[in-house]
């Protein structure tokens, strides 16, 4: 999604913002741009003029060639592809002062108005002295647009974003914090923003649904949508709540609230009344280490390699194999009755396979809801414990759905990855996946680790008859070497990957737990190679999907040895009838399954239970391994953003 | 002249004597009280202020690039090149070619060496190449030396011709690029040099240097780095547990009631360790291990994710990580004829076990024993013979 970064501080800004955009280029974008305040310069015809003004520099296209059109950057060579685009100047110009200490920036991923320069970000007013970057969705901007067009205001995008340095125009009497505060009483909708204006060394920042965040440095100070952005410089953070207004400069940092706490009505987000807040300060535990590619050709294939330390990390000081015990910190409150997980995307999947073990080893009613499904009419409320999981605790379909819940009186649990975001505040309880940041937009190791969280939560509101079982503790015992040991296998799939990068569809095919698993391979494939991959329950093939079926089509198949094998086998000889290939992913040792099928990708021995893990790590390998045969870029794919924060 | 800041490791080699573990792992990522090999040559080289090293990988290159990443964790900056496929150490050395300083140091990145030996070579000012004097030579290229110069090297002489061997540790110029021609081995470039004029220096170093080139290395040099570990307690020691000497207990971990542990010994991350379990010197476990009541282990290095059954006895042994051992499995030591690559070998140890086996319960592996990855031995058997990988006893 959109990726904003500002700085504040005694350095020059422009190389900062240019290194932190890139720390962002992960979250998918599709232009990119910065603002710049500029105390003083020398005009062209070599006067200086003392007032600061603003200079922005925006375009289509990657990071690296927007900093092509800084001529003053040192080292940086003018390709003159951007422009200033502040209405005085006409060509670059050459700082002859030393460029600002303040500044913002923003990469864009396209909701309102097509790809285009002028769609870009940072937005100027009708002035050109007050630049706004925004992430989230103005919901009233036709008809404030409307209104500003018939106060003279000239807009030049077709953004919703600009209403927003107009409407600060509008309020402004000299008074940066005051002007924002009543622009945004007119605003509805969600939004991280951060204002500059060239008559102001402060920059102020709001949010609303779409997170922000203050990194505190020395003698500078970050305000940015993501923490990877400003993981360079610090690792000290201020989680911005809803409703917060932050004043940032280089030695200061001011926030104030309308809101008195958790669960205000929306209405009085429209109010003017401003007390100051303190928000905690927070260290994150992630190194810039982490967030770096360290000699892998892709994030993707580095996070893949991670996964057994992720699982690690995840399954740290919670398990017992002597004692048969999982320990957690997340309570289940007496009277519950049902469980219903709510996700998006790869979670979701993680979800469905939990739906399975949860009901297998609970006896709990459970069900899972896409998260902008999620309705809550259709059950029992204060008996339902109602989880959210998500990578990034800022998916806003999710967090809106676990709001939903709490104001309909049901019990919370947040599953996320991200130490402070925003689902860990709205949930009554979180469970941490601790997996590591993750780069690569395809869910790898996020996802394991969420798997391996939601089997921590079955087992550890199991009975302890089924605790009592061999197994199942030696089972999460042993994933992390188990996972090792498909990643030794590696080579082994490459070929098989070859052999599918050559179709343009593809269907996946599992039953029982492993159908969410053949959901999320193919979700990895068409995510990353862009080759068409459908998932379905082996049984549904021949409702339907069979009339797709034949010589161009293969078929990726779960094999697994449990008590889905036979009918899977019927599945298998009826789509080998069609003339599909197929590719069963089967257990080490299983001669038979060779007989029907074209392909064999072997999974190492391992309790039917946990077979998700290695099956959806076999995929991952396989998607990624198709994706770089088809020459795809593999981190970025196209039109796909990391965290989706807009509705 | 400036100090040199630069090292090329070479990394890339397999490993073939060292069979099973090395199946799955490059050589130099063989873990050694915890840490791969690898890290106490880059620990060696950061201590002498050689920060940017440049890494010559190959054979199962992943777990090299996964593990030392940047190098930023380890306080040095890691550039990776790639030996595609692994000929020898001048044809590794050439594919650095690029990212070469005019002087640089070469190691092997499968040798524990002492930070103190490199010191002097940091600021040669000409190609030198570090030796050592020792009484077994056999394995290695001996060194004629003459005037502090090197005059000859012969690998792996029949008759001891002299008791200096090369270390494979050499401080080089970049010239040495230009002998590399199309030689397989270092050695010779090393003869072509001295024969073209190229005078290269004898230095002599009394500190540690240790290779790894057989499994029953692998224990002494888990024995000499253990002998250097401080205590340092992690995790949960639960009341009634006793721990003497230099023991290192990781984050996580849970070493239960009645447990005796004697350092020196490492205990890794996430471990499960008693209650009632005896950890004798010099023993080092990996992380996530699990070793079960009334167990005993003395002299062996148990790898990650190992599971360890209750009332097991184990001694000079390594077992590699993810392999599942039963109840009442017994380890014995003793003299041993072991055959590697087809040379026997007389030796004291115990069983040799590599990754993602299970050993049933009650069995017995006889002394000197190798035992494969992936293999599956049913319970009571006893194992008085390698089993080859996949091997199955039943």
């Amino acid at each position: 999604m959109c990726g904003i970064i500002a700085y504040a501080g005694y350095k020059e800004c422009q190389p900062i913002l240019l290194e932190s955009l890139k720390r962002l280029e992960y979250r998918g974008y599709d232009s990119c741009g910065i603002a710049v305040r500029v105390e003083s310069r020398k005009s062209r015809r070599g006067r200086i003029n003392p007032t600061p003004t603003i200079e922005v520099y925006k375009d289509v296209g990657r990071v690296g060639d927007l900093a092509k059109s800084f001529p003053q950057i040192q080292g940086l060579k003018g390709g003159g592809r951007g422009t200033p685009v502040d209405g005085q100047d006409a060509r670059p110009t050459r700082l002859q002062t030393p460029g600002s200490g303040l500044g913002i920036a923003h990469t864009r991923w396209a909701t309102h108005g097509e790809v285009s320069k002028s769609n870009a970000h940072p937005h100027l007013d009708c002035s050109g002295r007050i630049a706004v970057v925004h992430n989230g969705v103005i919901e009233n901007f036709q008809s404030l647009r409307d209104e500003l067009t018939r106060e003279g205001h000239h807009f030049s995008s077709e953004t919703d974003t600009e209403v927003i340095p107009h409407l600060i125009e509008r309020y402004y009497d000299g008074d940066l914090e005051g002007a924002v505060t009543r622009a945004l009483a007119d605003v509805r909708g969600t939004y991280a923003i951060i204002v500059l204006a060239a008559g102001h060394k402060k920059l102020v920042a709001a949010r609303r649904e779409s997170p922000l965040i203050i990194g505190i440095g020395d003698r500078e100070n970050f305000v940015a949508s993501d923490v990877a952005a400003v993981l360079d410089y610090t690792d000290r953070v201020i989680y911005l709540e809803d409703g917060d207004i932050a004043l940032v400069s280089e030695g200061s940092i001011s926030i104030t609230s309308r809101e008195s706490g958790r669960g205000t009505p929306d209405s009085r987000l429209q109010t003017l009344d401003y007390r100051p807040v303190q928000r905690e300060e927070q260290v994150i535990p992630w190194s810039l280490e982490e967030a770096q590619k360290g000699g892998y050709e892709h994030f993707m294939l580095k996070e893949i390699h991670e996964q057994p330390k992720a699982i690690e990390n995840t399954l740290s000081g919670h398990i017992s194999l002597i004692e048969r015990t999982v320990s957690l910190n997340v309570r289940k409150e007496a009277g519950l009755e049902d469980i219903v997980l709510v996700a998006c995307g790869t979670s979701s999947h993680a979800a469905l396979i939990a739906e399975y073990v949860i009901g297998k080893l609970c006896h709990l009613p459970v069900r899972v809801k896409v998260a902008s499904e999620f309705n809550c009419h259709e059950m029992a409320l204060e008996k339902t414990w109602v989880w959210g999981i998500s990578q990034s605790g800022e998916t806003l379909d999710t967090l809106r759905a676990i709001k939903k819940a709490r104001t309909l009186g049901c019990a919370t649990l947040a599953i996320t990855n991200v130490p402070g975001s925003s689902i860990t505040r709205i949930a009554e309880q979180v469970f941490y996946t601790r997996a590591g940041p993750e780069i690569g937009v395809a869910a790898t190791k996020t996802f394991l680790t969420q798997l391996v969280a939601l089997y921590l939560l079955a087992f550890s509101f199991a009975s302890p008859d089924i605790m009592n079982a061999e197994g199942l503790i030696e089972g999460l015992r042993l994933l992390p070497s188990r996972v090792r040991q498909v990643l030794d296998g590696a080579e082994g799939i490459i070929p098989h990957a070859r052999h599918l990068s050559r179709y343009d569809n593809a269907f996946f095919i599992g039953r029982g737990l492993n159908y969410p698993v053949a959901m999320e391979g193919a979700l990895k494939l068409k995510e990353i190679s862009y080759i068409h991959a459908e998932a379905y329950a082996a049984g549904e093939l021949k409702h339907g999907p069979f009339a797709l079926l034949g010589p161009s089509t293969p078929v990726v198949a779960m094999a697994t040895r449990d008590d889905t094998y036979e009918p899977m086998l019927t599945s298998i000889k009826e789509i080998k009838a069609r003339g599909s290939q197929v590719i069963a992913l089967a257990e080490e040792g299983d001669e038979d399954i060779e007989q029907f099928v074209d392909a064999v990708i072997r999974i190492p021995p391992i309790d039917p239970l946990f077979s998700p893990f290695l099956n959806s790590v076999a995929l991952q390998l396989l998607a990624y391994y198709a994706a770089k045969e088809r020459g795809c870029p593999i981190d970025l794919p196209a039109n796909l953003a990391k965290s989706v924060t807009v509705p | 002249m400036e100090r040199i800041t630069q090292a090329i490791i070479l990394a890339a080699g397999e490993g073939q004597r060292l069979k099973p573990f090395t199946r799955l792992l490059p050589k130099v990522m063989l873990p050694i009280a915890g840490n791969p090999i690898l890290q106490y040559v880059v620990e060696a080289l950061a201590q002498n202020g050689i920060r940017r090293i440049v890494m010559v990988v190959g054979y199962r290159k992943e777990q090299v690039q996964d593990y030392f990443s940047s190098g930023q964790g380890f306080g040095v900056e890691i550039n990776y090149v790639v030996q595609p496929q692994q000929l020898g150490t001048a044809h590794a050395l050439r594919q650095a070619r690029e990212l070469a300083d005019d002087r640089f140091l070469l190691v092997a990145g499968d040798n524990i060496i002492d930070p103190g030996s490199i010191r002097p070579l940091v600021n040669a000012r000409s190609n030198t190449m570090l030796i050592r004097t020792q009484e077994d030579v056999s394995k290695y290229g001996v060194v004629m030396v003459q005037d502090g110069l090197v005059r000859e090297v012969i690998e792996k002489p029949l008759e001891k011709i002299s008791n200096q061997v090369n270390t494979g540790i050499y401080a080089f110029n970049r010239e040495v690029f230009d002998f590399l021609d199309d030689e397989v081995k270092l050695t010779s470039v090393i003869q072509r040099m001295i024969a073209q004029g190229c005078d290269i220096l004898a230095l002599e170093t009394g500190g540690t240097w240790l290779d790894a080139v057989y499994p029953w290395d692998i224990l002494k040099l888990n024995n000499l780095i253990l002998s250097r570990i401080s205590p340092s307690l992690g995790g949960t020691i639960e009341d009634g547990a006793v721990i003497k000497g230099a023991v290192s207990i990781g984050d996580g971990t849970i070493i239960r009631s009645n447990c005796y542990i004697v350092g020196p010994a490492v205990i890794g991350d996430d471990c499960e360790i008693g209650p009632s379990v005896c950890i004798f010197p010099s023993t080092s476990v990996g992380n996530g291990a699990v070793i079960s009541p009334f167990s005993i282990v003395r002299n062996t290095i148990v790898g990650n994710n190992v599971l360890i059954g209750p009332s097991s006895s184990i001694q000079d042994s390594i077992i590699a990580p993810g392999t599942i051992i039963g109840s009442h499995f017994a380890a014995r030591s003793g003299e041993a004829a072991m055959m590697i690559e087809g040379e026997y070998h007389q030796v004291k140890m115990g069983a040799i076990i590599g990754s993602y086996s299970q050993i049933g319960d009650s069995a017995t592996a006889q002394p000197g024993v190798i035992i494969g990855n992936h293999c599956r031995i049913k319970a009571m058997k006893v194992i008085s013979e390698n089993i080859p990988d996949g091997g199955l006893v039943v």
